[in-house]
C-alpha cells in the first residue's frame, strides 16, 4: 500500500492478486452500498502507477471544479484512466468485472480506518505495486488504447498512456 | 505504509516569455515538468479570446500526440487544463539544436554528428508529413536533443495543423531552410542533408520537393 500526493489530496493504491470476491465488490458498487467508497481498477491495463496519477491529478481537478462526468469521485478516476469518452465502456474496460482477480484499489484522502477497512473488503493476496511493470498486459493495454509498435519506438507505455489521458478532452 | 516523500507539486519557475504564452518549469506527480500556459489578450473580445485560446491550446496537446503516435517524438503530454490555459508536459533534459550549430559554428563542425542531428531531423520532418501533420515552425530552437540519448524531440506544436497538401509540406521546410540559412550558415549546406533522410523517410518526397522548388520560385524577391 502506497499513499501519493495528489494536489492537495492524498490517493492511496494497493494492489491485490487472487482475488476471489469481485462478483459481491463489483454488486455493492453498482448498488452504491461499498463502505468505504474505493475505485477498483483492472490492474492488467496498468504497467506503472505514473497514468494512474495523471488520471488522478484529473479527477481532483474537475472535482475541485465541480465538474465530474460520473456520479462519484472515484468512478471518475477509473473513467479518467480509460483514456475514452465512453463511459459505460470505460468503466467496464478499465473498471473490475465479476471475474477479476488482479486489482489496483485506490481511494482519495482515505483515514487509516479506512484503510484497514479496504484492506479487509477485498478477499486476496495484497502484494506490491512494484509488480504492476511486470503482471501487465501489454498487448491488452496496445489494443484499448490504441498504441502502435511505433509509437513504442520512441515512448514507454506508461507515458504512452498518460498522453491519451491528458489529451482526451481536447479531443 | 509507505509515504512517497516526493516533493508536493506546485513551485514554478518562468523560463520564457514569448508573444503567446509564458513557459515555467515544475513538477507533475514528482516528475520534473513544463507549464506552458497561454494568456489572453487584452485587445481581443474576451468571448473571442478565450474561444480562440482553448481552440489552440487543444489543436497543440492534440499534434503533440498525434506526432508521438506517427514515432516522432515528442514530450509526453501529462495534462490539459481548459480552464487555466496550460499544457502541462515532461521535461527534456538536453541542448537545443540551435545550440549545438551556433557551438559548431565557433569550435569547428563534427561531421559525424551533423549529419547524425540531420538525418533525425530529415527523418522526423518525413513520418509527420506522411502522417498528414505539419509542425508550422520548425526552427532549430525547436528541436532538442535529449542529453541520455542524442535523440531528436520536436517540441511547440503551437502553429501545428493537420494537412495533406504538398504546399502546406513544402511551407514546413521552407521555413526551415530560412531558419538554417539565418543562423547556421556557418555549419555548411545542413538542409541537402535533412533532404536526403526527408526523401528515405516519406514516401511523398516527390510532390512535396517540387512543390518546395516552386515555392522557392515564387516567393524569392527576384523571382
Amino acid at each position: 500500500m502506497k499513499e501519493f500526493r495528489v494536489n492537495g489530496s492524498t490517493l492511496t493504491l494497493a494492489l491485490f492478486t487472487q482475488a476471489t470476491n469481485s462478483k459481491e465488490l463489483l454488486e455493492s458498487m453498482q448498488a452504491g452500498t461499498l463502505e468505504p467508497e474505493v475505485a477498483f481498477l483492472n490492474a492488467s491495463l496498468i504497467p506503472d502507477v505514473f497514468p494512474v496519477l495523471a488520471a488522478a491529478h484529473k479527477t481532483i481537478l474537475a472535482k475541485s471544479r465541480d465538474m465530474l462526468t460520473t456520479r462519484t469521485l472515484h468512478s471518475e478516476l477509473v473513467y479518467n484512466y480509460s483514456g475514452s469518452k465512453h463511459i459505460t465502456e470505460s468503466l467496464k474496460r478499465c473498471g473490475i468485472s465479476e471475474d477479476s482477480s488482479y486489482i489496483l484499489a485506490a481511494r482519495f484522502d482515505a483515514s487509516p480506518d479506512e484503510l484497514t477497512a479496504i484492506e479487509k473488503l477485498i478477499h486476496g493476496k495484497k502484494i506490491d505495486l512494484d509488480e504492476l511493470e511486470g503482471r501487465a498486459n501489454k498487448a491488452q493495454i496496445q489494443k484499448h488504447y490504441k498504441i502502435s509498435g511505433q509509437e513504442l519506438g520512441i515512448s514507454s507505455l506508461a507515458d504512452a498512456i498518460a498522453c491519451r489521458i491528458a489529451a482526451r478532452d481536447a479531443l | 505504509m509507505d509515504i512517497d516523500s516526493k516533493e508536493e507539486d506546485g513551485f514554478r519557475v518562468l523560463l520564457k516569455q514569448g508573444a503567446e504564452a509564458r513557459v515555467f518549469e515544475s513538477t507533475f506527480m514528482g516528475r520534473r515538468s513544463i507549464i506552458k500556459e497561454r494568456f489572453s489578450k487584452k485587445y481581443r473580445h474576451p468571448t473571442l479570446d478565450s474561444k480562440l485560446t482553448l481552440k489552440r491550446l487543444n489543436a497543440e496537446a492534440r499534434c503533440m500526440t498525434k506526432a508521438r503516435r506517427l514515432g516522432v517524438a515528442t514530450p509526453a503530454l501529462y495534462a490539459v487544463d481548459p480552464l487555466l490555459h496550460t499544457l502541462t508536459f515532461e521535461y527534456i533534459e538536453g541542448p537545443s539544436v540551435k545550440d549545438v550549430l551556433l557551438d559548431f559554428g565557433l569550435t569547428g563542425v563534427v561531421e559525424e554528428r551533423i549529419n547524425d542531428i540531420a538525418g533525425q531531423i530529415g527523418n522526423a520532418i518525413g513520418k509527420l508529413h506522411d502522417g498528414g501533420l505539419v509542425h508550422g515552425d520548425l526552427t532549430t530552437s525547436n528541436m532538442l536533443l535529449q542529453s541520455s540519448t542524442n535523440n531528436l524531440v520536436l517540441i511547440d506544436f503551437g502553429l501545428s495543423f493537420t494537412s495533406t497538401l504538398s504546399e502546406d509540406k513544402a511551407v514546413d521546410l521552407y521555413v526551415l531552410e530560412r531558419a538554417l540559412i539565418s543562423m547556421h550558415s556557418s555549419c555548411g549546406n545542413v538542409m541537402d542533408r535533412i533532404l536526403v533522410a526527408y526523401r528515405k523517410s516519406s514516401k511523398q518526397w516527390c510532390a512535396t520537393l517540387n512543390k518546395l522548388a516552386q515555392v522557392l520560385r515564387s516567393w524569392l524577391p527576384t523571382a
